[in-house]
């Protein structure tokens, strides 16, 4: 794969390449060591595009983010979607990519989002076939990144910790582990997130997505925390970071994903400094 | 548990108001006549329907906010 030999080995901070952020990332690479750019977005970009992101991954290390295969399902993934994925990789000269284990579609609807599938045998079976798939057209494997949901996922057998465990160490692949994600999830249903992360395969883990959410009200007075990328990370989220510091040894990725009510610059600036210290504080406590 | 026919009919919930309420009403028909076995109607008719109404909210936003962004941004940026 392009560019993977170039891979360094200690942690890395940065951020999703938005539109919206695309000059002020250029404008402060000194800072930034890493892009995340949404593969889905560029799928049927023009080659002018592509020209241009590979310009900018010869500047700055890019990795690609899908979000609409739908690798958790019980259906396979049509081969032209991965061959998508493969062609984009090998056009743009990004180092990796990942992919979410949920499911985003069935019977021809598309859902237009991330939906948690029933944790069950039949899931993980299908996910990874669907991985291994993804692996042969690819030619690589893609990181896999937990969903948050609102909904405990209707007809489930198994727990999330153990559903994840069973999909990742079944396929061989790396785990994409999103903090804020699980974080809402152990608050929305009741767990704690620090045992939730230490049940995780946390060998795994390369790759960190750290974003933000707000809570939102639902009937008979629920509440529930939604992961919006919206808001600032919140401290607990950079808790769970410094605690993965201590349990996991190897070089992560770290990356703080927002999708609008931008801030400045300076703030998801400042938001990965708070990352960089969590993670540092982490590694220096299991010293 | 899980299956082709089980993620369809999830798929339906999440993107079909009607469906969604139907469902809620009358939640063992409405998954027998989907065609979901025994066991997959027994879970769904325990399942976390807070959740559900609160899941297919909040993806119907994302639809919504997906398409506005989509006429702001210029086409190349799509």
């Amino acid at each position: 794969m392009a560019g993977a030999a170039a891979v360094e080995h200690r942690d890395r901070f940065g951020l999703g390449w938005r539109p919206e952020l695309a000059a002020a990332i250029l404008a402060h690479l000194d800072r930034i060591d890493l892009i995340e750019v949404i593969a889905d977005d560029y799928f049927d970009a023009p080659r002018r595009d592509l020209r241009a992101l590979r310009t900018l991954a010869a500047q700055v290390s890019m990795v690609l983010h899908g979000v609409s295969l739908g690798l958790a399902s019980t259906v396979s993934v049509a081969p032209g979607r991965l061959d998508r994925v493969a062609r984009l990789l090998e056009a743009t000269g990004a180092e990796s990519w990942s992919e979410h284990l949920a499911f985003v579609r069935g019977g021809g609807i598309e859902i237009g989002h991330l939906a948690a599938p029933p944790r069950s045998e039949a899931s993980i079976e299908g996910a990874c076939r669907n991985l291994d798939r993804a692996a042969r057209i690819v030619g690589c494997a893609p990181l896999v990144e937990n969903i948050a949901t609102l909904v405990a996922p209707p007809a489930s057998q198994l727990d999330e910790a153990e559903w994840i465990e069973r999909i990742v160490c079944g396929a061989g692949v790396g785990l994409l582990l999103d903090l804020h994600n699980l974080y809402a999830n152990a608050v929305n249903f009741g767990d704690d997130p620090h045992t939730f992360l230490r049940r995780l395969p946390l060998e795994r883990v390369t790759a960190v997505h750290l974003s933000g959410g707000r809570w939102i009200d639902g009937p008979y007075g629920a509440r529930r925390l939604l992961d919006d990328h919206l808001h600032d990370v919140p401290p607990e989220v950079f808790a769970l970071l410094r605690e993965l510091g201590r349990l996991a040894p190897q070089p992560l990725t770290v990356i703080i994903e927002r999708d609008g009510r931008f801030p400045p610059i300076a703030r998801l600036l400042e938001q990965l400094d708070i990352a960089r210290a969590a993670l540092a504080a982490g590694r220096e406590a299991a010293a | 548990m899980s299956s082709p026919a089980l993620e369809e009919f999830l798929a339906r919930l999440y993107t079909d108001e009607a469906a969604l309420a139907e469902f809620l009403r009358m939640p063992s028909k409405t998954a027998r006549t989907a065609g979901l076995n025994d066991v997959e109607v027994s879970s769904l008719v325990g399942a976390d329907h807070i959740g559900l109404v609160m899941a297919a909210a909040s993806f119907r936003a994302k639809r919504e906010r997906r398409k506005s962004r989509r006429r702001l941004l210029p086409w190349r940026m799509r």
